[in-house]
């Protein structure tokens, strides 16, 4: 199982890669300019709208990047999509060569998303596998072979949308970080007894 | 060039030092073994503009246990390392720049009390400390009148009242926990925290943003380079020089400190440095491999206990979940004073209060709401939009119990060595550590957990994780501390019983030159002219934060250096 330790070792090394600050900065301007007034996707950056995936296969690409936005959908708030979750795994990964576990981990997750048919199904068929795949997180005696990729790619979407301004600010609405004048204090007095 | 006294560190301990005795006209000099580093270096910095996330740049903080914001902060655990013995867990935290840990501890401030001073009285367990309450009492007024502490006075005995700012106020998660401690009948304040409230010496308020841990931009925050070394170097007695590794305490024939040979951090050059009196301040455990460093069997050892009595306060212990009362709330600024509230040790501190089953007590915190990252999300069960939004609903009710400081029982096979078979960077033989648990420790992190989910309940709140899960976001075992736990939450796991970056010990205090190896001043009882500032005179944790009482142990300590050095003392 792949760790939270080894996912941030691989970002690290992603860094490191000709075209890094880049990819980046493009990728920062896109999760900025997302109006939080409309579920409108923010205009796409060149560099994202042409994105060539460096890790993944084409087709993977696709599977991830529709696989990353049902589980964050685009609804009031920005999703998967407007965050570029899976541009940021792809481009991550790319720099794995040397956790090789971690490489081979994400190809027989996305080896498997393909067995159960992900990548061919159309957008409702998608729906339903994942459905089926993620049936085990809720009821622990449920079992489906897909059940580990659906596990790896939340976690790390997850990771990817809530550390990015689209799912900090703009979803969650996160307030500190910020020069203030004052604290505010509670003024509920319902939470001043029990 | 002689000086009159060399200060080994600029931490908490060593920027005292330093101001204490430049004021007193003593010329000094400060040797730090990390870079020079200024408040203006210190930025506010979401994840997001942050190319790696907090991860920082390829490879280059592989070896430090800290991010991308405050890795500069913190110490290259490869040049630096250390090792331990079989069956020793324990991670040392450490920090190596100007200002020490000061840039990024947790603040907390709280005074000891007797029972904890002379708690041996009480139970018979280890060594009572050579200095009471009312001895520390006014070194305690000194240093919280200077450095500013907010909090609440409460009269309580086992708390002690200080010379306070105004506390900082609570959130809606820590009102919430304050009533149900009063259902309860337990004490609770608000965190007591060297962060200001008001305007004090030059240095403004705290503007809440929650990066205390980082550096605060503004000197809100005690560090001593917001705080203690400003003064110092406008005396004009003190020197300052960085990236100065000290590797031995020099001796001369009449069995006085010399001085220090300290190496060029960069330049590898080995560099002699005299002076009158040389104090140690670099952290207790590098003040300790210092006096093990320059003599056979360790300086100023004759009574054989250097080394021995290491300490550190019990971590390894939280509950989290949410508080449903707050579920759905709006957004708010919950995290902006990394604070919460302190339910002061509630046990074995009088007969009244005494349990049969362990001696000793603990001091737990409390808070919760917004964070700047939803630890919980990846483990929450689901997806989709319906996900999406219950992770927001909770999000604004995270809440947590910790335990703030568990008393550590002092057992002599507890030490440090040096390890003959590993040097670090600039050849200096590194530190063997040998650390395990007691009985006593289990119960004690046992009862904390049984008492932290009665406060949880009786609070209306949902546990969602059980263990696991440390303090919030900046403070030890939080999200984006040093020591933030690997396992992830939702998924409770026993961790080993671990420290909390509280290492004492190690040199303890004594009234006898035969049972430890410092006296009440924090002067090693066989060489006159060498002092020892840090948490190794501490003969016991206690079950408060260790660096207020520090503090205060320094600035006594250098009164009676200061009268020393004018011959009223010996």
């Amino acid at each position: 199982m792949q760790s939270r330790r080894d996912f941030v070792d691989l970002i690290v090394r992603a860094a490191a890669l000709p075209g890094a600050a880049e990819f980046f900065s493009t990728w920062a301007l896109a999760t900025v300019q997302h109006d939080h007034s409309s579920s409108a996707a923010p205009p796409e950056p060149p560099l994202l709208r042409d994105y060539t995936p460096k890790f993944f296969a084409a087709d993977d690409f696709e599977a991830l990047r529709a696989f990353t936005e049902i589980l964050i959908p685009t609804d009031d708030t920005p999703g998967a999509r407007e965050a570029y979750c899976a541009h940021y795994i792809d481009f991550v990964l790319q720099a794995s060569d040397s956790v090789p576990n971690v490489q081979k981990q994400w190809r027989a997750a996305m080896a498997s998303l393909k067995d159960a048919g992900f990548h061919s199904a159309n957008a409702k068929g998608r729906e339903a596998l994942m459905e089926a795949m993620s049936k085990p997180e809720r009821d622990h005696s449920a079992s489906h072979p897909a059940y580990a990729a659906y596990h790896l790619i939340k976690q790390e979407n997850t990771f990817a949308f809530y550390t990015a301004r689209a799912g900090m600010i703009e979803a969650l609405d996160y307030k500190g970080n910020s020069y203030n004048l004052e604290f505010p204090a509670c003024t509920h007095p319902e939470h001043h007894v029990l | 060039m002689s000086f009159d006294a060399i200060v080994v560190g600029s931490g908490a301990c060593g920027g005292w030092a330093a101001l204490e005795l430049a004021k007193a006209g003593m010329k000094v000099l400060m040797l730090e073994a990390g870079s020079h580093i200024d408040q203006k270096d210190f930025h506010h910095t979401f994840l997001y503009q942050m190319d790696y996330r907090g991860h920082g740049k390829p490879g280059s903080l592989r070896g430090y246990s800290g991010t991308e914001r405050n890795y500069r902060i913190m110490l290259d655990n490869d040049e630096n390392p250390y090792t331990t013995a079989p069956g020793t867990v324990y991670r040392w935290i450490r920090s190596r720049c100007l200002g020490g840990r000061t840039l990024h501890w947790a603040r907390a401030s709280d005074r000891m009390a007797d029972y904890e001073f002379k708690a041996v009285s009480r139970d018979g367990h280890g060594m009572n400390w050579a200095v009471s309450y009312a001895d520390m009492k006014p070194y305690y007024d000194r240093v919280e009148g200077f450095i500013g502490v907010s909090a609440a006075m409460e009269g309580l005995p086992q708390f002690p009242d200080g010379i306070f700012q105004p506390p900082m106020p609570l959130n809606c998660a820590e009102t919430i926990f304050t009533a149900a401690c009063k259902s309860l009948g337990w004490p609770s304040t608000p965190r007591r925290l060297a962060q200001l409230t008001r305007m004090h010496n030059n240095r403004p308020p705290c503007h809440y943003c929650g990066n205390c841990v980082n550096g605060c931009d503004v000197g809100a925050m005690f560090s001593t380079i917001s705080t203690t070394l400003p003064p110092a170097l406008k005396t004009g007695n003190l020197e300052v020089r960085t990236d100065s590794v000290v590797a031995q305490v020099r001796m001369n024939k009449e069995n006085r400190a010399q001085g220090v040979t300290y190496i060029e951090r960069f330049t590898k050059k080995s560099v002699d440095v005299d002076a009158k009196y040389v104090i140690l301040a670099g952290s207790t455990l590098e003040n300790t491999r210092l006096m093990l460093l320059s003599a056979k069997g360790g300086l100023a050892n004759s009574s054989g206990t250097l080394g021995h009595y290491m300490l550190d306060q019990i971590g390894g212990g939280s509950i989290a979940g949410i508080l449903p009362k707050l579920k759905g709330g709006p957004s708010r600024l919950d995290d902006g004073k990394s604070g919460g509230i302190t339910i002061p040790n509630l046990q074995n501190i009088d007969e009244k209060t005494a349990r049969k089953d362990f001696i000793r007590g603990y001091v737990m915190n409390a808070t919760g709401g917004q964070t700047e990252y939803p630890m919980f999300a990846a483990s929450f069960p689901g997806y989709g939009s319906e996900w999406k939004k219950e992770i927001k609903s909770r999000y604004v009710a995270q809440a947590r119990v910790w335990i703030a400081g568990g008393e550590m029982l002092a057992q002599k096979e507890n030490f440090v060595e040096i390890d003959p078979d590993m040097k670090d960077h600039w050849g200096i033989p590194v530190l063997k550590i040998h650390f395990t648990h007691c009985d006593n420790d289990r119960k004690l992190i046992a009862d904390f957990h049984e008492k932290a989910e009665e406060l949880f309940r009786k609070a209306g709140g949902e546990i969602m994780s059980g263990l696991g899960r440390g303090g919030p976001a900046g403070f030890p075992g939080g999200p984006g501390s040093p020591d933030a736990p690997a396992n992830p939450p939702n998924q409770p796991r026993q961790r080993p019983l671990s420290g909390v970056i509280h290492e004492v010990g190690t040199a303890r205090m004594s009234v006898s030159p035969k049972d430890g190896v410092l006296n009440s001043f924090c002067q090693t009882h066989d060489i006159p002219n060498l002092y020892v500032f840090g948490g190794n005179a501490f003969p016991s944790t206690g079950d408060k934060h260790p660096t207020l009482t520090m503090m205060a142990l320094t600035v006594r300590g250098c009164d009676h250096l200061i009268e020393q050095s004018k011959g009223k003392i010996s």
